[in-house]
């Protein structure tokens, strides 16, 4: 419940201060989406199988959007462009699926 | 790390192991952990679950920054191209009334000029603009047809191929061809050629003096009676054919019979310039037609 709060709380705080973003780290921003999804969606499910931790959580969310991120840029150093973020999202496309699979097995039984 | 400490093991099939259990390993690593060590308590956990709560606003916040940038990115990149469109088309229109314009000034000039000039310099005026392509101009001559062929779309990268497209270079060929064989006034879709005009590729369009112009391309010349048949017999027939049966394009010349080509639009001196009036006035100077009609002819 609070942790929805804080979720509601960081929507309010986006829509208040409508940041704008410096367009040097717009490529980054939707493959760090992709990546904070797959550690909310993980840490949903491990909150229903009753084994979350908060610790795991911030690293897990910390770590995704950044490795993403290297992802992304790595692949444009490396010229691949977005072939490269084509492989995390496929990955992180795959966790997500899984896990809301998961999810719903716990609420729906099904 | 104690011995009772399941070692993970990653196995080599690493898709095969996403797709089966996606959840991060590190989960039940921790629960295992709890489970021997038992959780954190007091001011420690506190801490931990308001980091996490701090990530969960920073979520929050993540996915808001980023629908609003996608919202506010797609209609950027339509607005401005709508506002291109715009541009682009009003443009046109306002060449189109300017040409207007500019085509009945030039007739009224060549009203006044034929009031006041005599019969013979009249004539001799006319015949001139006929050939530079002034005026526009009636008679028989030739019409050569030439059409894009197929332009296949490549299913592997994507790309169109366009070699059967027809250049620059192949009307180029097919009006040189036209005027070596003695056309006196050619042209291009409606557009008059004059000494000046340039034929020029654009990215995709053809440009006959800057005015863009598309397949099909019909090319009319007014010239000697065999005009089309010498075309067709000649380098730039066979050369045309050969296109046909190489690339599939069309081609296709043939009689025009009393055919009536436009004058040219572009109307610029670029080395002849208006005499500098002394003090007689510009209505007298121009019964003077030696000295006006060079400076008309000699763009």
């Amino acid at each position: 419940m609070i942790a929805v709060l804080a979720l509601a709380a960081g929507v309010v705080l986006g829509i208040v201060l409508g940041p704008t973003v410096p367009p040097a780290l717009l490529p980054y921003l939707p493959i760090a989406v992709v990546a904070a999804l797959d550690a909310v969606f993980g840490g949903v499910r491990a909150k229903l199988d009753g084994i979350f931790d908060d610790k795991q959580f911030v690293v897990s969310f910390i770590s995704n959007v950044l490795v993403a991120g290297l992802i992304v840029y790595l692949g444009d150093q490396l010229g691949v462009g977005g072939q490269l973020s084509t492989g995390v999202v496929v990955v992180l496309g795959v966790r997500i699926f899984g896990n809301v699979a998961a999810i719903r097995r716990h609420l729906f039984r099904a | 790390m104690t011995e009772d400490h399941p070692k993970r093991v990653y196995t080599p099939d690493f898709l095969t192991e996403l797709f089966r259990n996606p959840l991060d390993p590190g989960y039940a690593d921790a629960a295992a952990r709890k489970a021997i060590e038992g959780g954190p308590t007091g001011a420690r956990r506190r801490v931990l679950s308001g980091i996490t709560l701090v990530t969960l606003v920073a979520l929050g916040f993540l996915f808001v920054v980023a629908y609003q940038q996608t919202i506010a990115d797609a209609p950027a990149s339509t607005k401005a191209r709508a506002a291109l469109v715009q541009q682009v088309q009003s443009r046109r229109t306002q060449t189109d009334q300017l040409q207007q314009q500019a085509d009945q000034l030039g007739d009224e000039v060549s009203r006044l000029r034929e009031r006041e000039l005599g019969d013979a310099a009249a004539t001799g005026l006319r015949n001139l603009e006929a050939t530079t392509g002034l005026a526009a101009v009636k008679g028989d001559g030739a019409r050569i047809k030439l059409g894009d062929g197929p332009t296949p779309v490549n299913a592997v990268t994507g790309e169109r191929n366009t070699a059967a497209r027809v250049k620059d270079t192949d009307l180029q060929l097919a009006t040189n061809a036209l005027w070596s064989l003695g056309a006196e006034a050619i042209t291009i879709n409606g557009q008059r050629l004059t000494a000046t005009s340039t034929i020029r590729q654009a990215g995709e369009a053809i440009l006959v003096d800057f005015q863009p112009v598309t397949t099909p391309y019909e090319v009319i010349a007014i010239g000697p009676d065999d005009l089309a048949k010498d075309f067709r017999d000649g380098y730039a027939g066979r050369f045309f054919k050969e296109l046909v049966a190489k690339y599939g394009m069309a081609f296709d010349a043939s009689d025009a019979h009393d055919v009536t080509l436009p004058a040219a639009t572009e109307l610029k001196l670029r080395v002849a310039s208006p005499i500098p009036s002394p003090s007689a006035g510009a209505s007298t100077s121009i019964s003077g037609s030696v000295s006006s009609s060079p400076s008309e002819g000699g763009r």
